[in-house]
Formats: structure tokens, C-alpha cells, sequence
């Protein structure tokens, strides 16, 4: 909201204040102020100028050549193209060098032949209204040479103070509730205000029938011989200081009692709307042309003003054409009412239609105001238009309560909110600069909460103590420390878990850690193949398609390797999130939340010499492998997936369970290899692509094993290499069966390290190559016990079609 | 017989010719070998006559310790040569790059998260954690905002499909009743978390962002403690003092509501960090409203409490200087590759 300190101090004297002093007492005390700004800066710097004589152009009928003093030696020639200049006049005068709005500089120029020394400024070029027939004439007893912001009294500052820290203050949505502010801060009083009601003629009320609760109070008052002349300047000034267009004296005092006091009204063509008001609630698929010229369609939740049964305005937001005041009306209808602030907030954010008039309604204003309001909307008229009549009473309908109410405030509570044992007497004072009523009682105080205050903002005795903490001013308040019985904290072992995984991750393993939106486009989910899944869905995304809330991490990770991929060979990134399931909600209706870490490897397809395990696959699971032995999860098992997701390889995809557990605690697999070119993985950025998933929820529950020590073996064991070759279908796992076999116990540690695969073995086969270190805790072993191991394994393999190597 | 000089003589000439230990084994071998020159002197010894023979085997175990020392010296003058030669360091190019190792590492909204909650637990803090896609009740009726309050305009909330009742968290305080209905008071907690807003992104705003809640319960606690609590905070965040005011803000879960704002850590004077005020707005906080605690089923006679909200995004971006937020979720590792 845009506060004028000129137009305050019609309601407080602000001498020996100066703006920025007034702006940090109202953000320690009151709200947050987030600019002051000269209003029409550029007015300094234009003169107040003293037309000695005009002439006519030589070479040109429409213009004119004037000599214009503006308090210097000598006087300026300015050629000027107004019809209405004349010799004798006071006008506004931008010298060279001046810079109008729009930036535009004023240069010293030949016009036609004729030398300009300046500019003559229409009411337009100096941004103070539309007119532009032809230059502003001043006053006539304007100080020649003085600034125009002086010589008229415009100089003045803009307040702009942030509306959402007005959301609870329905009284300071004018400049009276501001100024009031600063009458408890500085201990000033307000100046009286005039809201005197007219002496009103014996016609007839104008009829007010109100058919819903809610309006809960409608003044209404006809007024005869009102004039749509221009307003004069004082008012014209501050409605633009403030940012709003003046038009004519009913609109502009219209706009001036809603910016006063905060209470927006309205004004009819009295002669269209001779049925009465009748105010009721819309009917579906009723429609309103508003003032704006837009046709709306209104609900059963909307609430009307209407003549008979015809809709006239939608009430609290914005009048309707059909009850337009027109430059010819001379017989209105004052509208002065209190609307409900649900309905209003409503309706104007259904029509994406907020006015200054639903800002406040939806506030919730209070219902004593609009008397006031009235008051001091006749008074500013009156004063413009003297001969403006009231043929009838005031109609004043509705079953308002007055919400002032009485509130309990004890001392003790006071000091132990606040901290600060404040004595009484500047308890009292504060309120009572803040408008309440005091009295004493044994406890502290009886607090009378003035109707402005008791719609929304003071209704338990704690927002005493916070009108009591802001004007003592928080700073005033010493800090004190926390005492409290400190036990050592619970172990956390969720986050302890997260953060063993992100260090071994981005540690040992080197991964980077990423954090992602939960929002999935469609089109990666389609890429994906998971766009048919079960999502929480959000009805007003960020963007289209952008609705849809991840399941799971992967999701988040895999689109973004196309543009890491051109700037880097290898890619390692694993993020920590979360994924929602709402198929799987709880009787609440909160979607099952999974707790998920992501991985994805990407990188330069290995080499052809490459170790047989170097894909980024094989090395995937190693860091699976190692996070979870350094998790300490015990006896984990690798099983193919039986149902791997739509973007995991169909075939190369293990599941991880802890043997014996129904649930896998997560997935490692290589990217489909149809995906990967729809990811833009392709040609010069072809990759090797591995990912995983793990359950987070999964981990927390597996069994840990403990980390104990066993002994040293005694006995020196055997280093023993095996090599078999075999059908390529028999599973290594086969192998290393055959393996322990044949070591009869003695078989401490296997190592597969080599994979081979060659014309010399013959079509469809392979060769395994073994490290086997044969141990005994007894004894030890010998060449004896070496050869019984091959025996016995070479008899093994040759059962499953295979042949031992050794040799 | 050999003559012991001339041998000795020939032998040191040979072994001055060894580049290498390897030749000069070759030399010790043909000398002091099983085939060796010293050997086949010994192996003629009982030939000799036997008044002869003590001369002679001393004279071949005299050749035979000379010729030793002799080899030995010549190893050990080849040994330190080598060694001087390697400590010359010849070749060596001081300024080859070190070879390239990828680094892993922490986001750094995990880092200054993790900063935070290590702060909060010194001091007797549990983290908690909460959902991201929230009831419409613990977002806001639970933390009196009801329906059609006019603050639920400032929060541009995604609302999810459905019957209405779920969306995208707009803050962390809705931990702040699930946790009371949770844990028996007092309680001292602080959420890390995501939260969303649908508003339009630009370098200083972006619809998803992390903040960090703070919530105290407990007997008798004022404005008092609360400053304390935040300077205490402040000093754990930025390592030093700083002066801070409180001044009103309007937050419907807390009354009094503040804002507090800190002198700008980065200025003395103003700075495009603190727009020139010398203030940066730091930490919406508040006592806990009445109504708040009655939603977490406490009673507002007995109990009150502190809350405060940090936004987490924001002071990783003051910590290191990060001029558009939207890099933090972007997930592009020139930008992870810093932290």
C-alpha cells in the first residue's frame, strides 16, 4: 500500500519528522516498509514561470514565441504550440537540461527558426493528470522562479508498505489508521476529522431490503445536484502521489474516503436503479457486465447488488455498467456497506478480479466505519459542490453488532511473554495512545478494544501484549538464555544412516551429491515409460506438463545426463529424496512417502581390453556392495529382478535383499538400451549407464551385523589360481559352488579375476580364472592338501561340462 | 702360483670398468666364485708340498679377503653414485600437473543443513522431518489459518487433485503440531526440509526451496528467551556476533509475530546483499500462537514456546555468494563440482 506523508499529515503533524525517520518507526513498530520515494521528483526542477509576452511564430499560425521571466536576469524565449498561452499567466516551466518522465531531457533547440530556451509544460509532460489541450496555468499568486513542488505545496514522500504485513490490520488500510500509528509512537495526537451527517430532506428512504447475512450493514444515501467537474489540485495531487488516476470530483472523493479511512464505497446513477437495492446472493449462470466492460458469470456464492431482481454491482468488488455514473447523472446513491470478508476474498479470487475495494472487505472491516465513512464523503463533497442536496433520510439496513468488546489483561501475563518485567504505567499509556480504554483491576488491567481493532486483530490477550511489546519496541527487551534440563539427544539413526550413505558416497566412491525438484515433466516420465504410474498430481503447476510429483529419485536424475554427459566423461550422481505413492494412501489421505537413495553411473563405454568387470554396471554394484557392508547390513544376496522398471535394462538388473527377506532393499541395473538415445545419449555421447535404487526404509529395517573381531588364522594358508572353461550358460555362481566343495572347508577366500572369452575355448564358451586361498585354522596345509583340492575340484567342473585349465 | 698384487690389480682394474652391480657380481664370480680364479688356487693347494702348503692357503685367503673388499667397495661406491644420481633428480619436471582425480562431495544445502542440525543438537535440539506433500490441515487450519484467511493468499500454494485436502507444503511449520501431537512437551526441535511455492522462478526466487523450522516448548518462555535463542544461533551460523533487531511481522501460527533482521555480515555501509540498508531479513519468528498449541492438544495456560523458520536455500546462497538459486536444484555438476 502507498502511504503519502503529505497526506498525513492532514490527520497528524509530523513536524520535525523527517520520511526516513517515520519509515523505521513504522517498521519497528507497526509494518514493513519497503520503499520511500519523492513523489514527482522532476517537479523540483521545474520553475514556476511569468509569461511577460507573447507573440505570434514568424514562419509558423500555430505557434507562439513567449518571453517568459522565471526569476533569473533575463527572461526566457520559448516557442510554444498551446492555444491557450497568453501574457500574464503563471505556468510551469522546464528550463534546459531539465528531465521530464519518460527521460525526456529538455536541449536548447531551433524551432522553425527560433531559438527555445525551455519548455512551457502541459499538466501531461509533468505526469499530473491526462490533459493535454494545452499548458497547465497556476496560480496566479505562485512565486515566480520557485519550483512548482514548492510554490504549490507538492512536495511530498511515498510510503510503500508491504501488504502482507497488513493482512491482519483492517484499520490501516488508510491513511487515518497509519497516521494513528504514529500518534501512539510519537505520542501525538490526531487532528479531528469531520464526518458530521447532512441535514437530509422529508422525501422518502431510499428502500434497502437485504435478503442474506452476508452484509451485515448497508448505508444508503441519495444526493441530488452532484457534478462530475474536475477536481482541484490538493486532492488531485495526493490521489497521484498514492497512484491513482483522478477523474472527477464523485470518483475522485469516492477513492479519497476509501484511501482516508479505509472503507471502500460506491456511487449509483440514482435514476437506473429506481427499483430499490435489494442485496441477495447470485444465482448460478447469473451475469454482470462489470466497470471494467468485462461480462461476468456469477455463482450462488457471489454476492449482488441488485435493483428489483437485476444485478447492479458485485458487492465489495466492482460495480456493474448497467448503474454507472455518467457525466450527465446528477441524482446518486451512496453506498456505504460492510460485506462479508469470506465472500468477498472469494468471489475475487474465483474472477481473478482484486480491487482496492475487496483488498479491504476481505480484511474484515469494521461495521461502525461506514457511518463515518459517509460523513466524511459528504463533507469533501460539499465543500467542492455547496449545492448538492440530500432529499431523504439516511437509510442505514442491516443487523451489524458492533464487535467492540472488553478483554482481561493481567500484568503478570505481560512480563512473562515478554520477558521484561514493564511497569503499569507505561502499560496503561501504551494503549491508551493505541485508542483502547483502560481501566485498573487487581490482577492489571480491563481493556476496552475499540471497534476498529475487534473484527480480527485483538481478540485474546495476547495480541494485547503484542500491541504493548511493539510500541515498548522489541529491541528494548534484554536476551535472556534458555534453561532447561539438557539430556543427551536421542540418537537419530534415520539421519545418522543418510549421512553414513552420502559420505561413503561422495567419499570412497566419489559420487556428487545432487538435490532435485520433486516435480517430473511428463515428457521425461514418458521417455521413461512411467507416465502411466499412479502420481500426486498438483492442479496448478509451475508449468505444463510439470503437475506431477516424483514416486521415486531415478526419475529426478536420468534426464539431466545428456547436458552433464557434454561436459564431462564420467558422471556420478546420487541424490537423497523422497517419493510419494498415493495409491498407497493412509486413511487420512496422505500418500505413502518413500524414502529413496538414487544413484546413476554414466560414462565412455569401456574399451574392449577393459577388465571383463570395468562396465559401469559391474562397478555400480561394488559401490552397492561396499555402501552396504560399510552399512553393516548383514548377509546380502543378489537375485535377477523378476519385474524390473520400464527404464531398467530387461535382462541386467539384480535385485539386493538380505537373505531370507521377501522385500529387495533396492535394485542396481544398466539403463534400457532402447533409452538411452531417447536420454540423447547417442553417438558422440554414447554411454555406459548404470543406476540404482535403494529404500532408505528398507536399510533402517535390515538386520546389522556387529562389528566384532575374529582371530588372526595361526596357520600360513594357500594362494591357489583355478582356471575353468565352460558352457557359457553355466553360471559363475556354479563355479564357485564347485569351488568351496571341493575346499571340504578349507576355502577362506574366492576372487573371480578374469573372464575370457576366445576362439580357442570353442563356440559358446568361457573362461572363469580364480584366486582360492585354502586355509585351516589347525594346521598348516601342504602340497598334499593343494592336490586333493584340484582333484577334487577338476571332477566337479568336469560334471557340469567343463574342464579345469590349470596346467 | 698367482701373484697377489698383479691378481688384486687386475681384478680392481675390472671392477673399475662396472658400470652396474650386476656386472660386478659377474666380476666376483669369475674371481670368488665355485669356478672362480681363488678357488682353483685353493683346489691346487694339496698338490703342493706339504711345507708349502700353510704359505699357500694363506696367500689365497689373503687374495680371497682382498678381492672381497675390493668388490665390496666397488658395490658400495656404485650404490652411492646411484644414489646421488637419483637424488640429482634429473628429469624431473616440478611443474607436471598432479594427475586428475574426480572428487566426490555434499551438496551445499546438505552441508550447511548438516552445520545447523549439529548446532541445534549441541544445544538440545532433536531434527525431525515431515511430509513434503501435506495435509491442507497441518499447513494451515492446524497453525490458525483457516479457510479463506487472507494470509493463504501470501503462500501460492500447489494444491494436489483430490478432495482438496492435500498439497505441496509451503513451510516447514506444519511439523510444528504433528510434533506436538507426537512428543510429550517440553520439546526443542528443528525440520530441515523442502517446501514449494507456485510463484514465477527467477535468480531470487524458485517454486521449490529448503528452510529450516525451529520450534521451542516449554514453561515460561517469553520474547526474552527467544532473542537470546536467535543471537545464540546467529553466532553459530556466521562465527561471530551480530546485531540484531526484532520488529513486527505478521505470521497467523505465532503471537507476537517477528522478522528478524541481522547487520549485514558482508558490509559495513550497505551492499547489494542488504540493499543498502545494512539489515538482511533474516528469520520469521514468533512466540507460538495459543491456538497453535491447542491444535497440538497443549494447553496455552500451561505451555507456550518459541518457533522460527530459516531459509536454508537462502543462507547457502549468502554463505557462498551464489547469485541465482535456481543452480541449486538445477543439477548441473559445474555448478556441484564446487562444494
Amino acid at each position: 500500500m502507498l502511504v503519502s506523508i503529505r497526506w498525513l499529515s492532514r490527520h497528524i503533524d509530523l513536524t520535525g519528522l523527517s520520511p526516513e525517520q517515520i519509515c523505521e518507526d513504522l517498521t519497528l513498530s507497526t509494518a514493513e516498509v519497503e520503499g520511500l520515494e519523492p513523489f514527482a521528483p522532476h517537479l523540483s526542477d521545474v520553475r514556476v514561470g511569468h509569461v511577460l509576452e507573447r507573440n505570434a511564430h514568424p514562419d509558423a499560425d500555430k505557434l507562439s514565441v513567449c518571453h517568459v521571466d522565471i526569476g533569473g536576469e533575463d527572461a526566457l524565449t520559448i516557442v510554444c504550440g498551446a492555444p491557450n498561452v497568453s501574457s500574464g499567466q503563471k505556468v510551469a516551466v522546464a528550463p534546459i537540461g531539465t528531465v521530464l518522465p519518460g527521460d525526456f531531457k529538455i536541449k536548447k533547440s531551433k524551432i522553425r527558426g527560433v531559438a527555445s530556451q525551455g519548455m512551457i509544460c502541459s499538466v501531461r509532460e509533468l505526469e499530473l493528470g491526462e490533459d493535454h489541450d494545452g499548458i497547465w496555468v497556476l496560480d496566479e499568486n505562485a512565486e515566480v522562479g520557485a519550483s512548482v513542488s514548492q510554490a504549490l505545496g507538492l512536495e511530498d514522500f511515498v510510503i510503500e508498505i508491504d501488504n502482507k504485513s497488513l493482512t491482519h490490520r483492517p484499520d490501516l488500510w488508510g491513511h487515518r489508521g497509519i497516521a494513528g500509528e504514529l500518534a501512539a509512537i510519537y505520542s501525538r495526537p490526531l487532528k479531528p476529522l469531520n464526518v458530521e451527517l447532512p441535514d437530509c430532506g422529508n422525501g422518502a428512504a431510499f428502500p434497502v431490503q437485504i435478503d442474506t447475512s452476508a452484509c451485515s450493514r448497508y448505508l444508503a444515501l441519495p444526493i441530488d445536484g452532484a457534478r462530475a467537474e474536475p477536481s482541484p489540485d490538493w486532492l488531485r495531487f495526493l490521489l497521484l502521489a498514492v497512484g491513482q488516476r483522478p477523474i472527477d470530483q464523485i470518483v475522485d472523493v469516492s477513492n479519497f474516503v476509501m484511501l482516508d479511512l479505509g472503507q471502500p464505497n460506491h456511487t449509483f446513477d440514482r435514476q437506473k436503479i429506481s427499483s430499490g437495492v435489494n442485496v441477495r446472493m447470485a444465482r448460478d449462470e447469473e451475469r454482470l457486465f462489470t466497470l471494467d466492460g468485462e461480462e461476468r458469470s456469477l455463482q450462488a456464492s457471489d454476492l449482488l447488488i441488485c435493483s428489483g431482481d437485476e444485478p447492479i454491482a458485485l458487492a465489495g468488488i466492482m460495480g456493474g455498467q448497467n448503474s454507472k455514473v455518467g457525466e450527465d447523472t446528477s441524482a446518486l446513491l451512496l453506498e456505504v456497506a460492510t460485506f462479508d470478508p469470506v465472500i468477498v476474498r472469494r468471489t475475487s479470487a474465483r474472477l481473478a478480479l482484486r480491487t482496492d475495494s475487496s483488498a479491504r472487505f476481505e480484511k474484515s472491516l469494521d461495521p461502525t466505519l461506514p457511518l463515518k465513512a459517509l460523513g466524511h464523503f459528504v463533507q469533501i463533497l460539499r465543500s467542492f459542490q455547496p449545492k448538492i442536496q440530500f432529499p431523504g433520510p439516511l437509510t442505514d439496513a442491516g443487523e451489524w453488532v458492533d464487535p467492540a468488546h472488553r478483554l482481561t489483561l493481567r500484568t503478570e501475563r505481560v512480563h512473562a511473554a515478554l520477558g521484561k518485567a514493564l511497569d503499569e504505567q507505561e502499560m496503561e499509556d501504551i494503549l491508551r495512545r493505541l485508542g483502547f480504554g483502560v481501566q485498573s483491576s487487581a490482577t492489571g488491567f480491563s481493556v476496552d478494544v475499540p471497534s476498529a481493532r475487534s473484527t480480527k486483530d485483538i481478540t485474546i490477550e495476547r495480541d494485547l501484549i503484542e500491541e504493548i511489546g511493539r510500541i515498548h519496541r522489541y529491541h528494548n527487551i534484554p536476551e535472556q538464555a534458555l534453561r532447561a534440563e539438557i539430556a543427551p539427544p536421542k540418537p537419530d539413526l534415520r539421519r545418522n544412516m543418510v549421512r553414513q550413505i552420502q559420505d561413503r558416497l561422495a567419499g570412497g566412491a566419489r559420487f556428487r551429491e545432487a538435490l532435485s525438484y520433486s516435480f517430473v515433466a511428463d515428457e521425461s516420465l514418458e521417455r521413461l515409460g512411467l507416465l502411466g504410474e499412479p502420481y500426486v498430481q498438483v492442479v496448478n503447476p509451475a508449468a505444463q506438463g510439470m503437475d506431477k510429483v516424483r514416486r521415486s529419485v531415478l526419475p529426478s536424475l536420468l534426464p539431466g545426463l545428456e547436458a552433464n554427459r557434454r561436459l564431462r566423461e564420467d558422471i556420478r550422481l546420487f541424490e537423497i529424496g523422497k517419493g510419494y505413492h498415493p495409491e498407497q494412501a493412509n486413511d487420512r489421505g496422505e500418500p505413502l512417502e518413500c524414502h529413496q537413495v538414487g544413484l546413476v553411473w554414466a560414462g565412455c563405454p569401456p574399451d574392449k581390453s577393459a577388465r571383463f568387470d570395468a562396465s559401469r554396471f559391474h562397478q555400480l554394484q561394488g559401490v552397492i556392495t561396499d555402501l552396504l557392508d560399510h552399512l553393516q547390513v548383514e548377509s546380502i544376496q543378489w537375485r535377477p529382478s523378476t519385474a524390473p522398471p520400464a527404464w531398467a535394462h530387461p535382462a541386467k538388473t539384480l535385485e539386493v535383499y538380505v537373505e531370507g527377506q521377501e522385500e529387495p532393499l533396492g535394485l542396481v541395473t544398466e539403463l534400457d538400451p532402447g533409452l538411452c538415445s531417447k536420454l540423447g545419449l547417442s553417438d558422440d555421447l554414447r554411454s555406459d549407464v548404470a543406476a540404482s535404487e535403494l529404500s532408505i526404509d528398507a536399510l533402517l529395517g535390515a538386520p546389522k551385523f556387529e562389528g566384532r573381531y575374529r582371530p588372526i588364522p595361526r596357520f600360513p594358508g594357500i594362494k591357489v589360481d583355478v582356471a575353468v572353461a565352460l558352457k557359457e550358460e553355466t553360471p559363475a555362481a556354479a563355479v564357485e559352488a564347485a569351488i568351496r566343495e571341493s575346499g571340504k572347508g578349507l576355502v577362506a577366500d574366492i576372487e573371480l579375476f578374469d573372464l575370457y572369452r576366445g576362439e580357442n575355448l570353442g563356440e559358446s564358451r568361457k573362461s572363469l580364472a580364480y584366486h582360492v586361498l585354502l586355509q585351516s585354522a589347525s594346521k598348516t596345509l601342504t602340497e598334499k592338501d593343494e592336490r586333493k583340492f584340484l582333484k577334487r575340484f577338476e571332477q566337479a567342473i568336469t560334471q557340469q561340462g567343463g574342464e579345469l585349465r590349470n596346467g | 702360483m698367482l701373484d697377489h698384487d698383479e691378481t688384486l690389480g687386475q681384478a680392481r682394474e675390472e671392477l673399475e670398468g662396472c658400470l652396474d652391480v650386476e656386472a660386478t657380481r659377474a666380476v666376483e664370480r669369475r674371481y670368488l666364485g665355485k669356478q672362480g680364479v681363488v678357488q682353483g688356487q685353493l683346489a691346487e693347494i694339496p698338490r703342493l708340498e706339504p711345507d708349502a702348503r700353510r704359505a699357500a692357503g694363506q696367500a689365497a685367503n689373503r687374495l680371497k679377503q682382498d678381492l672381497q673388499q675390493a668388490v665390496q667397495e666397488r658395490i658400495e661406491a656404485l650404490e652411492s653414485a646411484d644414489i646421488a644420481a637419483q637424488r640429482a633428480g634429473t628429469g624431473f619436471d616440478a611443474t607436471l600437473p598432479a594427475p586428475h582425480s574426480q572428487r566426490g562431495g555434499l551438496h551445499p544445502i546438505t552441508q550447511v543443513t548438516r552445520e545447523l542440525e549439529d548446532l541445534f543438537r549441541s544445544m538440545g535440539y532433536d531434527v525431525l522431518d515431515g511430509p513434503e506433500v501435506e495435509l491442507d490441515y497441518y499447513n494451515f487450519e492446524a497453525l490458525n489459518i483457516p479457510g479463506d484467511h487472507p494470509a493463504r493468499d501470501s503462500h501460492d500454494t500447489f494444491f494436489c487433485q483430490g478432495d482438496g485436502h492435500l498439497l505441496m507444503r509451503t513451510h516447514t511449520s506444519p511439523v510444528q503440531v504433528r510434533a506436538m501431537e507426537r512428543f510429550e512437551p517440553p520439546m526443542r526441535i528443528v525440520v530441515p526440509g523442502k517446501c514449494f511455492r507456485q510463484e514465477t522462478t527467477d535468480a531470487s526466487h524458485d517454486h521449490t526451496f529448503h528452510q529450516m523450522e525451529g520450534l521451542v516448548i516449554d514453561r515460561n518462555v517469553s520474547v526474552s528467551h527467544l532473542i537470546g535463542a536467535m543471537k545464540t544461533l546467529l553466532r553459530g551460523i556466521f562465527g561471530r556476533d551480530l546485531d540484531v533487531r526484532l520488529r513486527p511481522g505478521f505470521f497467523p501460527f505465532v503471537e507476537p509475530g517477528f522478522e528478524l533482521d541481522a547487520r549485514c555480515p558482508f558490509c559495513t555501509d550497505g551492499c547489494s546483499v542488504c540493499k543498502k540498508t545494512t539489515w538482511i531479513e533474516l528469520l520469521p519468528c514468533g512466540l507460538v500462537h495459543p491456538n497453535v498449541l491447542r491444535s497440538g492438544g497443549l494447553d496455552p495456560d500451561e505451555w507456550g514456546g518459541f518457533a522460527f523458520g530459516l531459509g536454508l536455500s537462502r543462507l547457502v546462497m549468502l554463505k557462498h555468494g551464489i547469485d541465482d538459486v535456481r543452480h541449486l536444484l538445477g543439477g548441473d555438476l559445474r555448478f556441484l563440482e564446487q562444494f
